[in-house]
């Protein structure tokens, strides 16, 4: 079923509820939002506002308990298991705090999982490695494996996985909260340069004041409502 | 390629783990194929003793015979049958047989008797004759007057070697067969039964004797392989292209034998269910413990757009990899220890005695099969026991296993 709309997301009353003994524990509860492409916006609040759920329900990580969510005009609701696989592999590029690259994987090969999956020829994959991985100043750490490089390395590496398969989306929770502030400004930058010069849109789950002060948008939850929704003049 | 290259890197990521698993694989292996090899040699050597020291490997038959034997059921041109068989290469030896029932006789002591007509050079290359000939000498030449009794029958007739006996029967044409025979030999077969009946006689002897003229009533075979005696069975035939002659393996002929080895090799099936269970416990319990360690990062390829039959895959695949190296281990492992039984056999101390035949050393045997079931049934096995992680790990809920952060 498609929405029809030229926005990029949409929730509309969109809920999620966790059990706990049986009893209900409401993470998010009825949460309208549009987001449009191109956008660089965080959703902030406190521990527990449902910041992670929302990205997870959005992203079709997670299954809402009511509500819809669409993405590029599809709901994911009505798509299978291995469509939403492939959906997000296609649309969605994800940027985790704990970095999660593939340990048994060097960076090249991490960085190429998704086209991989994807069936981009062998060549091409490389050529695109090689762009980003110069992009993000990384080249020359092709074939080290993760455990081997820096906190900011691995973000590094996991920012060009991302990115590398040019998704429409980006979601990144938390992306700086494991680094030092230095780091985290300049990868932040690095991905709000990416946003200006692809197109690409940025949904940040985060606490970080350093993210809040480049985004175009800021979206503060609290108790899983939108509390307050700050859209700012482009920079 | 790339599956195969994170299967290969997985499996390295937990070293200790990996030997533990790989060594319970190696253990079951070679256990599978010592045992298989050792139940094999064994059996193929009572089988081989069996057949080669009394019945050959195949006989031939005029067509109704092995099912009613008759002094009339003969093969009448045994010379022309020896001729396809001495061009055949994969025969050994063979050896004309003369059958018949009658009373034997000394003094005032008679009993039954089975009269064999052998052609003593031929018996001995074929069934080692020879060998059985505990007093005196073995027969003479194939148209002497002479006799060989078994040593039961002997000491039921109280003879001595340079007697002479008496023997009574019913020739061919329908008349009396009644002759004396000089005693020169008596014969331990090692089955009691055998020797308590078993008068023979030189072939011609017995032939004139029964008056059968040049026909006999079987064609005892040796061939140089026991594995090919089925086989070898049916060219023998399509050579004869004889319709009234019968062409039959041991395992025909000595249905019952062949039935008990059968059912003795049958145990062979409770090794390979202990190897099951050695291979299955070690599999599952290690992958099902690296699959629960992992299910973060199994969220992760989930999240990034992994389809769970992948994840399926690349589980598998990790147990395929180790399976085949230990396989690969324990294959080396079984043959050498296969080779030395095989060369050196194990002594069993004092002699033991299965239907008649005596052995003291047993043997292994290295063949094919005893590789190919335990690679068999370890894949099966393995493979088999690592769909449950590997399920497992497919339906890892990403959001509940790694959060997004």
């Amino acid at each position: 079923m498609d929405k029809g709309t030229d926005h990029l997301i949409v929730t509309e009353s969109l809920a999620k509820d966790y059990f706990d003994g049986g009893a209900p524990v409401p993470a998010v509860r009825g949460i309208d939002l549009t987001i449009e492409a191109g956008e660089f916006t965080a959703i902030v609040g406190p521990s527990g506002s449902g910041k992670t759920t929302f990205l997870n329900l959005i992203s079709g990580l997670d299954a809402p308990t009511g509500g819809k969510v669409w993405l590029k005009d599809k709901l994911l609701s009505g798509l299978s298991g291995n469509e939403l696989s492939d959906f997000r592999r296609d649309h969605i590029g994800f940027i985790f705090q704990a970095y999660n690259l593939i340990p048994v994987l060097n960076v090249r090969e991490n960085i190429e999982y998704i086209m991989l999956l994807q069936g981009v020829p062998e060549k091409e994959r490389r050529e695109r490695v090689g762009e980003i991985l110069k992009e993000i100043g990384m080249a020359g750490f092709e074939r080290r494996f993760p455990p081997k490089i820096s906190g900011g390395q691995q973000q590094r590496v996991a920012i060009a996985r991302a990115m590398v398969s040019r998704p429409e989306l980006i979601l990144a929770d938390e992306p700086t909260a494991n680094l030092d502030s230095g780091i985290g400004a300049e990868l932040l930058d690095m991905m709000r340069d990416l946003n200006r010069r692809t197109g690409m849109t940025f949904l940040f789950s985060t606490h970080d004041p350093m993210v809040m002060d480049r985004a175009d948008r800021v979206v503060t939850l609290h108790d899983g409502r939108v509390a307050k929704d700050d859209r700012r003049a482009r920079t | 390629m790339f599956l195969l290259r994170m299967a290969f890197r997985n499996i390295f990521r937990q070293k200790r783990r990996t030997i533990i698993t790989g060594s319970s694989i190696v253990g079951g292996f070679a256990l599978a194929v010592i045992f298989i090899g050792w139940a094999d040699g064994s059996y193929n050597g009572i089988i081989d003793q069996f057949t080669r020291t009394r019945l050959g490997h195949i006989q031939i038959h005029e067509r109704a015979y092995l099912d009613r034997p008759s002094l009339y059921r003969t093969v009448d041109d045994p010379a022309a049958v020896g001729a396809v068989l001495d061009g055949m290469g994969e025969v050994e030896s063979w050896a004309p047989r003369v059958y018949a029932a009658g009373l034997a006789g000394f003094g005032d002591k008679s009993a039954g008797a089975r009269i064999v007509g052998i052609d003593p050079r031929r018996e001995s290359r074929t069934t080692r004759f020879d060998r059985t000939i505990v007093e005196g000498r073995a027969l003479g030449g194939p148209e002497a007057r002479e006799a060989v009794l078994g040593r039961g029958l002997a000491e039921i007739l109280g003879a001595d070697l340079g007697d002479e006996i008496v023997l009574l029967s019913q020739g061919a044409d329908g008349s009396i067969a009644e002759d004396l025979f000089t005693l020169v030999g008596v014969a331990s077969s090692g089955d009691d039964m055998t020797d308590r009946t078993t008068c023979y006689l030189p072939l011609a002897t017995a032939q004139e004797y029964f008056v059968l003229g040049d026909k006999v009533h079987e064609i005892a075979i040796v061939v140089t392989r026991l594995s090919r005696v089925r086989d070898l069975s049916e060219d023998i035939a399509a050579e004869l292209a004889d319709p009234d002659l019968s062409v039959a393996p041991w395992q025909v002929f000595a249905k019952s034998f062949y039935d008990a080895m059968q059912a003795d090799k049958a145990g062979m099936w409770v090794i390979l269910v202990v190897v099951v269970i050695i291979v299955a416990v070690g599999v599952l319990n290690t992958v099902l413990m690296a699959v629960l360690e992992r299910r973060r990062e199994y969220g992760l390829l989930k999240a990034i757009g992994t389809r769970a039959g992948r994840i399926v895959r690349l589980v598998v695949l990790e147990v395929l990899i180790l399976s085949a190296a230990a396989m690969v281990l324990g294959a080396g492992i079984g043959l050498g220890v296969n080779a030395v039984l095989a060369g050196h056999g194990i002594s069993l101390g004092s002699e033991f005695t299965y239907g008649g035949m005596v052995f003291d050393t047993m043997r292994s045997e290295i063949n094919l099969r005893s590789f190919a079931i335990p690679a068999v049934t370890v894949f099966v096995a393995a493979v088999l026991v690592s769909l449950f992680p590997a399920l497992k790990a497919s339906r890892t809920e990403p959001a509940q296993t790694m959060r997004m952060h």
